[in-house]
């Protein structure tokens, strides 16, 4: 037996460095308010108080962006990462919203209890999906977790619960505390969307670089194999179902403080959808690819709706049917790819001036 | 201990319906030796090995590893007992590396499973032991190609590492040469005969390709209907008359012994 070594030894280069892109671009957004403010003729103080005008205005929209970016990479966890086919997920959002619309509005709580109610929530939805885990996998799976949905959003819709979840109308005006008010402190709120998107991100990508990550990649590729290898693949899928519920949940929480209205829609089936064309735009499994997915869904709807009005929504299918048509894998995706490709044929070219040059 | 039984199974049954798979099979296998079952198509043989490696419950009798009963053991635990299993369909994770794939390997019997916030890399040792295996299945130089790019040849020595790589007691390999290349085989053969005698293990080994079966087994087993139609050394069962006729039958030609 040969004492193979390891040729290729992890690189020690920095992190700073790795991930220079990535911050240049938490630093712009964090930035951009104040540019924008500038180009309007106001000073930044006015941002910092919160002045009407551009500058809030777009804040309010990458604000969406971001809530939106931490929904769509929670889907891409269990979806492009494990490979958990769940047709359930704008329920992960909608109970984050919920529990926080009614502890502000209904209970009457503080952040710091209406945080916490978010966290068990999310603990006890991901439970719920786990339940059903051992015994439907595959689209019997999509099916189960879209009727758990479906529960869900009827019972928030039901008269019944009026008094909690103001039924079909929702819960307008919810309370929110002057620490979060999207209102009087725009750019405090801009800073923490932002933030918490950069943190999910960065949580999510050590995750899957993680010793379980990798299992959790292995059961998208080929779960029997992992439970031969010895695997118990519930475990690790269940641990992707919590992280992906407790950010998802956490999204939900600041779409209900930023709107500040919960509505019914966010529990339907059109809000997983939106959650699949999100990871679709961006590249199914990679991550950044739902942050990207994320800021040219919420981007396009808003301006086509601007330019065009009526006509927008047809515009929008006509955008999404020509991305995956021409980005197959997505922006992220196909871009890995074609770098691959890329890099190969430069390798070949290499290669290929190396041996002329050896040739006699 | 030279007849130490490691694995044995007790009157094992398998029906599909009114269909028996496997009737009533009860056998010992000795430990580090190279037991082969061969049989017709339809001879219950991967059925049984399915048994074995409980990849599927059987309707009747136990089996036995190293004395304990692992007839209904889940699925993941028969891992972790030092039992690796390969399949006759390739079955390998296609869109990792060569290297990842057998890494994982590594890793599923390790402690460091629930580490969820720390890069595997940081886990050294089943990054080293992956190389290490890697290169003795012949497949370093390709070890951070993706496993789905890899010839067919090539992806059952991939298996054949992934099994490998946990340092399993006993290896249940299905039909380890199936779709290869005929000049590939011997090759695969060697290595596993090699890996057999080199780390004292137990290899079982179900075939249809009798010349393979008779060069490197030490006992063979031959089902015929589910049933263990005879039991015995290679050339006794070259010999066996019960065996000529039931199921060789002048359809396979039987050199070498």
């Amino acid at each position: 037996m040969s004492a193979a070594t390891n040729p290729y030894p992890p690189s020690r280069s920095g992190w700073l460095k790795n991930n220079a892109g990535w911050l240049a671009l938490t630093l712009l957004l964090l930035a951009l308010p104040f540019l924008a403010a500038l180009l309007d003729g106001q000073t930044p103080a006015n941002v910092l108080a919160s002045e009407t005008g551009n500058a809030k205005f777009m804040q309010g929209l990458l604000i969406e962006v971001f809530i939106l970016a931490i929904y769509a990479i929670s889907y891409d966890l269990i979806l492009g990462v494990t490979g958990l086919l769940s047709f359930g997920h704008a329920m992960f959002f909608a109970v984050g919203a919920y529990a926080t619309g009614i502890a502000l509005k209904t209970m009457g709580w503080g952040l710091g209890q209406t945080l916490l109610a978010v966290i068990v929530a999310s603990i006890v939805q991901a439970l719920l999906f786990a339940l059903v885990l051992p015994r439907v996998k595959g689209i019997t799976f999509a099916l189960v977790t879209l009727g758990l949905a479906s529960v869900f959003s009827i019972v928030v819709r039901s008269s019944d619960l009026a008094a909690y979840t103001g039924a079909d109308v929702g819960l307008q005006g919810v309370i929110v505390p002057a620490l979060l008010n999207t209102n009087t402190a725009r750019f405090r709120f801009y800073v923490i969307a932002l933030l918490a998107t950069v943190l999910v991100y960065l949580v999510y990508r050590r995750f899957v670089d993680s010793p379980t990550g990798r299992v959790c990649i292995a059961i998208r590729e080929n779960e029997n194999r992992a439970l031969m290898l010895g695997y118990n693949t519930f475990t690790f899928k269940l641990v992707a179902l919590l992280l992906s519920s407790a950010a998802a949940a956490f999204a939900g929480m600041l779409h209900a403080l930023h709107q500040p209205i919960v509505s019914p829609n966010v529990a339907s089936l059109g809000y997983t959808v939106a959650a699949l064309l999100m990871i679709l735009i961006g590249g199914v499994g990679t991550l950044s690819g739902a942050l990207f997915g994320a800021a040219v869904f919420r981007l396009l709807e808003f301006f086509l709706d601007r330019w065009f009005g009526e006509i927008a929504n047809s515009l929008l299918g006509l955008i999404y049917i020509g991305l995956v048509m021409f980005l197959p894998y997505g922006i992220v995706g196909t871009w890995r790819a074609r770098s691959f490709q890329i890099k190969q044929g430069w390798d070949r070219l290499l290669r290929l001036l190396h041996l002329q040059h050896r040739a006699p | 201990m030279p007849d130490e039984i490691i694995l044995e199974t007790r009157h094992l049954r398998r029906e599909f319906g009114a269909l028996v798979a496997v009737a009533d099979v009860t056998m010992q296998v000795k430990a580090r030796s190279l037991h082969s079952i061969i049989g017709p198509n339809g001879a219950g043989k991967t059925t049984f090995f399915n048994l074995l490696s409980g990849n599927i419950p059987p309707t009747g009798g136990q089996v036995l590893f190293k004395g304990q009963d692992i007839t209904n053991l889940p699925l993941h635990r028969t891992a972790h007992l030092g039992i690796g299993r390969s399949f006759q369909i390739t079955n390998i994770f296609p869109n990792l590396t060569v290297l990842e794939n057998i890494r994982l390997a590594c890793q599923a019997l390790g402690k460091d499973n629930f580490r969820l916030f720390q890069s595997h890399r940081r886990f050294r040792q089943y990054e080293e032991r992956a190389w290490v295996v890697a290169a003795q299945v012949g497949l370093q130089e390709r070890a951070l190609m993706p496993a789905r790019t890899l010839p067919h040849g090539d992806q059952r020595k991939l298996e054949l590492g992934m099994i490998l790589a946990p340092d399993p007691e006993l290896l249940l390999l299905d039909e380890p040469t199936a779709g290869m290349a005929s000049e590939q085989v011997p090759e695969l053969l060697a290595l596993i005969q090699q890996i057999q005698a080199a780390g004292q293990k137990t290899v079982m080994l179900v075939e249809h390709n009798m010349n393979v079966v008779m060069s490197v087994s030490d006992r063979i087993t031959v089902m015929h209907q589910g049933r263990v139609l005879a039991e015995g050394a290679p050339a006794e069962i070259a010999a066996n008359e019960t065996v000529q006729t039931a199921y060789l039958g002048g359809l396979y030609e039987i050199s070498g012994q």
